[in-house]
């Protein structure tokens, strides 16, 4: 679960997904609907929290400092200072919805079906975003020769607006639904703010952090209130940290020329074939 | 001046979120929690001190601009 939760987490085909519907078809031995399977959940993502924390250390130690400096100063005078307050309004949205849906959100959880529909309609977002994009690409890139340099005429994740990176975090609190994923909708909803991929990803990988460390933080204290295998369950935390890390290096790799669109047809695909077995099988 | 008035009103707004987030910290506001016998929100309280805290900055750049 670990190393599935770590990789899947932020590839853009939905952790939580995976984690609610992989379990029910494979017949693993995890109550979905126990108090303690959210909070084992939250586990993973902390070890994913830190994977990111480790790959972005340096630019988060600018972005604190940044991010002090100006809002003490009440004027933002440099990129850094900027992205910081990009993050702090795009997390908000995913703050609040999470605060107040959690309780109904949970529920859904125990539910394998609406996990399966939730990553078809992932796959389906992330193609429309791709159709999208590529519309932007034909009135914005003509004359560009490679994948590469079509990517360089969009922006970087320090020249967006507000307002974008707002609705960016709206996109984020769409994946507090188990199916749609937090990077895939966060990376389609840079895309459409006029991100390059890469810049999209990164964007994601950044406003992903502080929302998944504050909500393991503060599901942590349910995890040992309850009577769990904790080491087992520190030992797959540090396994999806492991994966985390693995796959963001790959993904930051990928999206230098790469599209949405692979993993859009694979949770389309994988939701579909899911409501399949799951309405089909004895 | 148009800064001002919105520096204020943040500034406003930002009191409001930091009594919220008190009352959900004392356990006297039960307004859309999941467990309503609980005696503390803490996760609600540090919401609200977290946008408590947005509005001030927001108001520091509002009223950074109405003075420029």
């Amino acid at each position: 679960m670990g190393l599935l939760q770590g990789a899947t987490e932020l590839f853009p085909v939905s952790s939580l997904g995976h984690a609610v519907l992989v379990p029910s078809l494979l017949h693993w031995s995890f109550k979905q609907s126990d108090p303690s399977f959210v909070p084992f959940l939250v586990l993973l993502h902390l070890g994913t929290a830190g994977a990111l924390l480790f790959i972005y250390r340096a630019q988060w130690v600018e972005l604190v400092r940044s991010f002090f400096t100006a809002a003490l100063r009440g004027k933002i005078e440099t990129p850094s200072e900027r992205l910081s307050m990009l993050l702090l309004v795009g997390t908000i949205p995913a703050g609040i919805l999470g605060v107040f849906l959690e309780h109904e959100l949970k529920s859904l959880f125990a539910s394998p079906t609406a996990a399966a529909s939730f990553l078809t309609v992932n796959g389906f977002l992330m193609l429309g975003a791709e159709v999208l994009r590529r519309r932007a690409e034909r009135l914005a890139a003509a004359g560009a020769q490679t994948r590469i340099e079509q990517e360089e005429r969009f922006a970087v994740a320090e020249q967006i607006s507000f307002k974008a990176a707002a609705l960016v975090g709206a996109c984020q609190a769409l994946a507090l639904l188990p199916g749609i994923s937090r990077s895939g909708v966060t990376i389609g909803g840079g895309l459409m703010a006029g991100l390059r991929h890469q810049e999209a990803a990164r964007f994601s990988f950044l406003l992903a952090t502080p929302i998944i460390a504050a909500a393991g933080v503060l599901e942590i204290p349910q995890l040992l209130s309850n009577p769990v295998p904790l080491g087992e369950y520190l030992a797959a935390a540090a396994l999806a940290g492991i994966a985390a890390y693995l796959s963001a290096r790959f993904l930051l790799r990928y999206f230098r020329s790469g599209r949405l669109d692979p993993y859009g047809w694979y949770c389309a695909g994988a939701g579909i074939l899911s409501l399949a077995l799951l309405t089909f099988r004895p | 001046m148009r800064g001002n008035t919105l520096a204020m009103a943040l500034v406003v707004l930002a009191v409001v979120f930091a009594v919220v987030a008190g009352l959900y910290a004392v356990g006297v506001l039960q307004f859309l929690v999941s467990d309503p016998h609980a005696s503390h929100h803490y996760t609600h309280a540090i919401l609200f001190g977290v946008l408590a805290i947005a509005s001030l900055i927001g108001a520091n750049f509002a009223r950074s601009k109405g003075t420029a």
